[in-house]
């Protein structure tokens, strides 16, 4: 049986959702469910767009509705226990690339996966990539591209980090809609994902989260 | 309203994959297709790595050259696979294209000029793309000023007022929409072209969205337009537009296509 807030929202009814969720913080539910509840409903909508019933417009309003539930949500979860990090990843769009949609649904998915997500943006330089690692020593380097344009900034990337002696112990995938083995091996990368849910499931497959 | 045919991108997978493996029948079939339905002129993008792109420009003006006499749109940014392609062709191209990007004004421009080529220009600049109509009408008068002060007259500018996509913006329609009919009224003699198929990109049926905003945006002043030649209900929809805002004397454009079987869909 599905839970209303996971129907709402893959079914694309905001209004219903955010009142859903209003709703459930107030009568105390435990914030995690909701956050599940996004979770199934993400994997729910990505099943839609890969079926070719839901289009970009839909992905765009599912990052909408996650983001605003994200907001409501994360407040409540400071208060109960503190939600385990199973590990830490940098995420961002190559240079040269603004696409972001995507990105965004894979940031939201790592984080209600309980990992520690470091959003870079859009048209990201290598050093900034490269800045960020030094920072935080991610388990995880995710690079996000659309464009012909993207593999070779990928593969700029990671040859920036080869070259700072951070690629040895670093796990790096890359997604979009148009990767494939063949630019994967290009790049350089460990692994290419084309949704957020091969994103979760990489992460998980690195860091042993469950 | 004029056609420029844009199947010749190897920013296409199977065009890319054709230009890679130099499969000259591949081409040269596109070429023919796209002329025979009608295209004023065939847009050739390379799509590769700019150490690649004057080689493949070249190769691709060359092939399609040999199988048909329609003009080229050169679609490129790139001022050496411009020169190249331009000692390759047999009659002045189009230029596609320029921008307000002082980078590419200033290194694509004076080629243009030089071998007195028309020139399609993008009504954006470094900033990036304007996200109103006024934004855009600031872009295109400072090309029309380069372009004026390079010596080209405006019936040799194609003003390009960016179609974006619909999936991500709903309101980019309209902003297209209102900068065509703004460049329309403030440049009676410039041409006005877009890149069609970029309105419906991420969505269904495209070219339902494709043939509704040619008719939208013909009848808002633009007349050329960079599209699919072989879509035979894009064609029709422009045969139904045109007769309709009074270009077709006598109804006669639309009654002879008709007659030849154009006017037909895959259902009544």
């Amino acid at each position: 049986m599905t839970r209303p807030l996971v129907e709402a929202i893959a079914d694309m009814r905001e209004d219903d959702a955010l009142r859903e969720v209003d709703t459930q913080l107030q009568n105390g539910s435990d914030p995690l469910q909701i956050l599940e509840d996004c979770r199934q409903a993400m994997s729910l909508v990505g099943q839609r767009f890969e079926a070719g019933e839901y289009f970009v417009p839909e992905l765009i309003l599912a990052g909408e509705m996650l983001k605003e539930i994200s907001a409501r949500v994360k407040p409540k979860l400071t208060q109960t226990a503190g939600v385990k990090k199973h590990g830490s990843v940098v995420v961002g769009t190559v240079q040269g690339d603004i696409h972001d949609i995507g990105k965004d649904i894979v940031v939201f998915m790592l984080d209600v996966n309980g990992y520690e997500v470091y959003d870079l943006g859009v048209d990201v330089a290598p050093e900034k990539f490269i800045e960020k690692m030094k920072e935080v020593k991610p388990d995880v380097i995710a690079l996000s591209g659309f464009l012909t344009l993207s593999y070779d900034s990928m593969k700029n990337t990671i040859a920036a980090i080869e070259a700072a002696g951070l690629r040895q112990g670093s796990k790096i995938m890359i997604g979009g809609g148009t990767v494939d083995e063949q630019i994967r091996a290009f790049a350089g990368a460990d692994a290419f994902g084309k949704d957020a849910m091969a994103a979760v499931a990489l992460a998980k497959q690195w860091t042993g989260g469950n | 309203m004029k056609m420029i045919g844009e199947k010749i991108n190897g920013t296409r997978k199977q065009v890319g994959a054709a230009i890679a493996a130099r499969d000259a029948d591949f081409i040269r079939n596109l070429a023919k297709k796209q002329a025979e339905a009608g295209a004023s002129w065939l847009d050739v993008n390379a799509g590769t790595t700019p150490d690649r792109e004057p080689d493949d420009l070249v190769w691709l003006v060359r092939l399609v050259q040999e199988a048909v006499s329609v003009p080229l749109s050169l679609d490129s940014a790139n001022p050496r696979a411009l020169r190249a392609a331009l000692a390759e062709v047999k009659q002045t191209p189009l230029i596609n294209s320029i921008s307000g990007e002082p980078e590419r004004l200033n290194s694509v421009l004076p080629i243009a000029a030089e071998h007195g080529c028309e020139v399609i220009a993008l009504a954006m600049d470094a900033k990036g793309i304007p996200g109103d109509a006024a934004s855009r009408m600031a872009v295109v008068r400072c090309l029309l000023a380069a372009t004026r002060a390079a010596g080209l007259p405006d019936e040799k500018v194609y003003v390009d007022p960016l179609v974006m996509t619909i999936a991500t913006n709903t309101e980019c329609g309209r902003i297209a929409l209102d900068t065509i009919r703004a460049v329309r009224a403030e440049y009676p003699r410039a041409h006005i072209s877009t890149g069609l198929s970029n309105i419906s990109f991420g969505l269904p049926a495209r070219s339902l969205i494709n043939r509704t905003f040619l008719t939208l945006a013909v009848a808002a002043g633009m007349d050329t337009a960079i599209v699919d030649p072989l879509d035979r209900e894009l064609k029709a929809a422009l045969l139904a537009a045109n007769l309709l805002l009074g270009a077709d004397k006598h109804c006669l454009s639309y009654t002879r296509a008709f007659r030849a079987g154009l006017l037909e869909t895959a259902k009544a």
